[in-house]
């Protein structure tokens, strides 16, 4: 029904004051050709029918957009009425930027997600749409579930009890970690494993914490198929059943999920000591402070946050609602299952939420992979001083490249 | 035939069967792969001969996107390639199998070098090189690397090619009022070709099958094995098998037209003895 | 050459230059210039500095040790395993029986697979409800399937690697070995069996040291593709067993640290060199080489 009544309130503001209208909004969103057509064709023509304020669509990359912004910013005028980036894009712009927090939104965002958008004293931006790494569990493996674990809220501890579970039960190592060269295990282990156990994804490297959470690690191992080092993507040992349990990207599980939607379940990744470290990669949208019609802005941000245009860029490019009404509208699917799990993620009440570093060399990813193939893989002790050695050079990465550290450590 | 006779055929023939097997059953295995229902294909245990076969598997393999353009950048590229190298490869191995030269050996010698060279080393910075000249990401660029790469198969198999061709013939067509060149055209190059063919066909297949300098030389414009080597970890395990026994289609075939002249490459033995 | 040929076809001293010229102007651009490159990329820091600084990262990278040490334990395996096998099918198919060019053939089949391909078919076969535990487990050989591809058995993931490798490059030591054979004069082996050698002391005594030229040239382009080795490794063992073109692949493509991965490109091309002088000076007859 909130749909409905959004379209009326919609359709009226357009007929009495819409007409004839015409703004531009800029994107480092939706930039291949496939995605900007549907962009414009499934997503602005329904907009400038239903409140005539017609939208011209701009794909930019990062530094196209970053100079177009601050030269408007500087010069005090501007043409762009309405902006869409990745969180790490807008810290660029960041004085160029009004406060949207006044701005309606069309459907409920989580508390976590809207404070990601504060930045610099102000709602920088409102949260549009959201990619994230999560588990997915066979059904069958709901039945070892450890007594008082709650399948939506887990902890580290209840992971490894129901892998060992299962491990006693089957006599097979049924949880997964891609773990092969082309895998994003470094993903699972700075933003996932190190702020669930350690707070921070940079800073407690060489911690205490740290020992702890590799240490807790070897242990789990253990449970984990041993063919996980040559596994990039986990949707085909999902599928052969050769594990039950999985931890990886939704773009790299999804397969599974659309051949057998009936077998899986998507959840929240499990949460450490510290809390519960996901990592998010999240698009939102401003409105620059030299904005033509913030106004006109302010109701194409309000249409984009509609649980049903949430629902459309799910299926149209693959990035997930950030609005919890949205999780219920997808059609039931592989993309249903996966949307529910993403928004109890995005949800849950002790989220860590981290970033993927930037403007760093991409060494820092083999930082963290080395350390786990020696005291994991390798299955060598804990051993601090490389730890520290490991640390050092993460940092000099950060250091060499001006770069600050991501979210949690950064904020 | 006396039994020892017999028993001796016996083992023979068991012994070769075994190593025919030994060859030929991993191919039946993704041949199979190919042909399985989509949703047999994750089936434990699976069973070897999947309960019907269908053509399912092969048509999302082709239907996936890229897949179409990167088959045709694949034929484009080996058909330049081997464009590329016998129009370089040929001359030289004329140039070694008929004269005798100062450096003859050394050039023998220093053609084979080239092939000791990982092609981690050439490509990296060729990548480098290739966005100077604007040939990075063209399909002409791709077949260059591989042209450098199959020239030195190239120049030993065409010298072992018109070693085979007798220079008697040449010699007689000069006497009877040939020029050095109508000689060759006349008279060399339509005994050799053949063996040519078989070259151009080996050639071909050092392309289709290259994965490494490929992948890096493009970013769109992908030769299949390139495309399937970045599209591997997103795509289900059907689609890799699929691709597998798709990859090594042409490779059997040209394997089998040219059989005869196996040696020709390898050994500069003259073909059917 | 007797002296009228010479006079026929050699009147044009710069003749055979002109035909080579095509070759080596490639062979410029397109091998020296590169290796030069990448020699250069190896020693020097974008600023333009010499420096040992990647080899230094190179040499104390956790994985370099195990690369290395598995680069050549895969290479010591592989290739005695398959000059043996291949000359146990050589010998076979030069027997003469009926049907013998047609297993020739079959043998050579692989000749024309990629090593990308050939990962994909054994991956087939050897992940955990793949074939080989699909055929054990139906037969009740086993009751549950056995991990060959795992991190905790690093042997066995060897040995899986080892066979898909031995499947897919057997046949051209084999077809190496065919011509070597085909090249013996049967003069030799007539006079061999008329002083009374036959069946295995004709082929140690007479066939063996008559194919050792072509075995030489086997070993040698065995090994350095060996070295190379990668495809294959990376399809089937992914992490379990690093191997040095595979960091180097890594440093490029993941790392963006061309430099680095120059310095592997470097090491291994040592390497091969070193192994190509020691099967010359090991072996001998180094002009029979050439001929390979």
């Amino acid at each position: 029904m909130k749909k409905l009544s959004v379209l009326a309130v919609a359709l009226l503001v357009g007929a009495f004051a819409g007409l004839g209208q015409k703004i531009t909004w800029m994107s480092t969103q939706f930039v291949p050709i496939a995605e900007a057509e549907f962009v414009r064709n499934e997503i602005l023509a329904p907009f400038a029918e239903a409140t005539g304020i017609e939208v011209e669509f701009i794909g930019a990359e990062y530094a196209e957009f970053v100079s177009r912004v601050t030269a408007e910013y500087e010069a005090g005028k501007g043409e762009i009425a309405v902006l869409c980036a990745l969180h790490g894009d807008f810290v660029s712009v960041l004085d160029a930027l009004a406060d949207v927090s006044g701005v309606p939104v069309g459907g409920t965002i989580s508390e976590t997600l809207m404070k990601l958008g504060q930045m610099g004293g102000k709602q920088a931006y409102i949260p549009l749409m959201q990619a994230t790494y999560l588990m997915v569990a066979n059904k069958k493996a709901l039945e070892y579930l450890p007594e008082g674990a709650d399948v939506w809220a887990l902890t580290y501890d209840d992971l490894l009890q129901w892998a060992k579970n299962i491990y006693e039960a089957t006599g097979m190592q049924k949880l997964g970690i891609p773990a092969g060269p082309k895998s994003l295990l470094h993903r699972f282990i700075h933003g996932y494993l190190y702020p669930s156990f350690t707070g921070y994804q940079v800073l407690a490297f060489d911690s205490g914490a740290a020992v702890k959470m590799w240490e807790y690690m070897k242990e789990l191992w253990q449970y984990v198929n041993p063919a996980a080092p040559t596994w990039d993507a986990m949707d085909t040992p999902l599928l052969s059943e050769e594990v039950w349990i999985a931890w990886d990207h939704t773009a790299r599980v999804k397969q599974a999920l659309i051949e057998r939607p009936d077998d899986f379940i998507a959840i929240p990744s499990p949460a450490g000591p510290a809390g519960r470290g996901f990592i998010t990669v999240l698009a939102g949208l401003g409105i620059p402070a030299t904005s033509p019609d913030p106004d006109a802005a302010a109701k194409l941000i309000e249409y984009l946050t509609t649980p049903e245009v949430q629902v459309k860029i799910l299926q149209g490019v693959g990035f997930f609602p950030v609005v919890a009404e949205a999780a219920g509208a997808v059609p039931s699917g592989a993309l249903q299952i996966l949307a529910k799990g993403v928004s109890a993620q995005a949800a849950s009440p002790d989220a860590i939420v981290s970033f993927i570093p930037g403007g760093i060399s991409d060494e820092y990813k083999k930082i963290y992979k080395d350390t786990f193939f020696k005291f994991v893989i390798k299955g060598e002790p804990v051993d601090v001083e490389f730890l520290r050695s490991q640390a050092t050079r993460l940092r000099e990465l950060y250091l060499e490249a001006g770069a600050p550290y991501p979210a949690p450590d950064g904020s | 035939m006396s039994f020892p006779q017999l028993l001796r055929r016996t083992l023979l023939y068991m012994a070769v069967l075994t190593f025919a097997l030994w060859v030929l059953v991993p191919i039946f295995f993704i041949g199979i792969s190919s042909f399985t229902p989509r949703n047999e294909i994750y089936l434990w245990p699976k069973s070897i001969i999947p309960s019907h076969f269908s053509l399912d598997t092969m048509r999302f393999f082709l239907n996936s996107y890229g897949v179409l353009t990167s088959l045709l950048n694949s034929v484009w590229v080996a058909l330049l390639t081997l464009a590329f190298t016998l129009a370089v490869g040929a001359p030289a191995g004329y140039a070694v199998a008929r004269f005798y030269f100062r450096g003859r050996e050394g050039f023998r010698l220093g053609i084979l070098i080239t092939r000791m060279f990982p092609t981690a080393l050439l490509a990296v910075p060729l990548a480098v090189t290739f966005i100077k000249w604007g040939l990075y990401d063209t399909l002409i660029g791709v077949a260059l690397i591989h042209t450098a790469m199959a020239l030195p198969f190239a120049v030993i198999i065409t010298t072992g090619i018109f070693m085979g061709v007798p220079k008697d013939l040449e010699e007689a067509a000069m006497t009877l009022g040939c020029s050095r060149f109508g000689a060759f055209a006349r008279v060399a190059l339509p005994l050799a070709l053949p063996g040519l063919a078989a070259a151009a066909m080996f050639t071909f297949v050092i392309s289709w099958n290259e994965v490494f300098a490929a992948t890096i030389l493009t970013v769109h414009n992908r030769t299949l094995p390139a495309h399937i080597l970045t599209t591997i970890q997103a795509s289900p395990l059907y689609f890799r098998f699929a691709g597998g026994f798709f990859m090594i289609l042409p490779a059997l075939f040209f394997m089998f037209l040219i059989r005869r002249y196996l040696f020709h490459m390898w050994g500069g033995a003259t073909a059917e003895r | 050459m007797n002296t009228r040929l010479r006079q026929v076809l050699g009147t044009d001293t710069f003749l055979p230059y002109w035909l080579l010229l095509p070759t080596l102007i490639f062979i410029g651009i397109f091998f020296l210039m590169p290796l030069f490159n990448a020699v250069i990329l190896a020693f020097r820091s974008d600023e333009g500095v010499f420096t040992l600084e990647y080899f230094q990262r190179m040499v104390g990278d956790v994985r370099f040790i195990e690369a290395l040490k598995y680069t050549f334990f895969l290479a010591l395996t592989i290739v005695p395993i398959q000059v043996i096998t291949a000359l146990a099918m050589a010998l076979l198919v030069n027997a003469g029986f009926r049907g013998s060019r047609f297993f020739l053939y079959i043998f050579a089949l692989p000749l024309g697979i990629s090593d990308l391909a050939a990962g994909l078919i054994w991956l087939s076969i050897f992940t955990q409800h793949g074939f080989l535990n699909s055929i054990l487990y139906s037969l009740g050989i086993i009751d549950k399937p056995i991990y060959y591809i795992s991190y905790q058995n690093i042997g066995l993931t060897f040995l899986a690697v080892v066979a898909a490798e031995h499947w897919r490059a057997t046949a051209i030591v084999m077809v190496i070995l065919v011509a070597g054979l085909q090249m013996i004069s049967k003069d030799y082996l007539e006079a061999a069996e008329v002083l009374g050698a036959r069946g295995w002391k004709k082929i140690w005594y007479v066939i063996l040291p008559l194919l050792k030229p072509s075995l030489q040239s086997a070993l040698i382009i065995r090994t350095i593709f060996a070295l190379q080795t990668f495809a294959v490794v990376l399809a089937l063992a992914g992490d379990i067993i690093p191997v040095l073109a595979g960091e180097a692949y890594f440093w490029h493509f993941f790392y963006r640290n061309s430099h680095i991965a120059s310095a592997y490109a470097v090491l291994l091309m040592v390497i091969s060199i070193g192994m190509t002088w020691f099967y010359l000076k090991f072996l001998k007859s180094r002009m029979e080489v050439i001929r390979g």
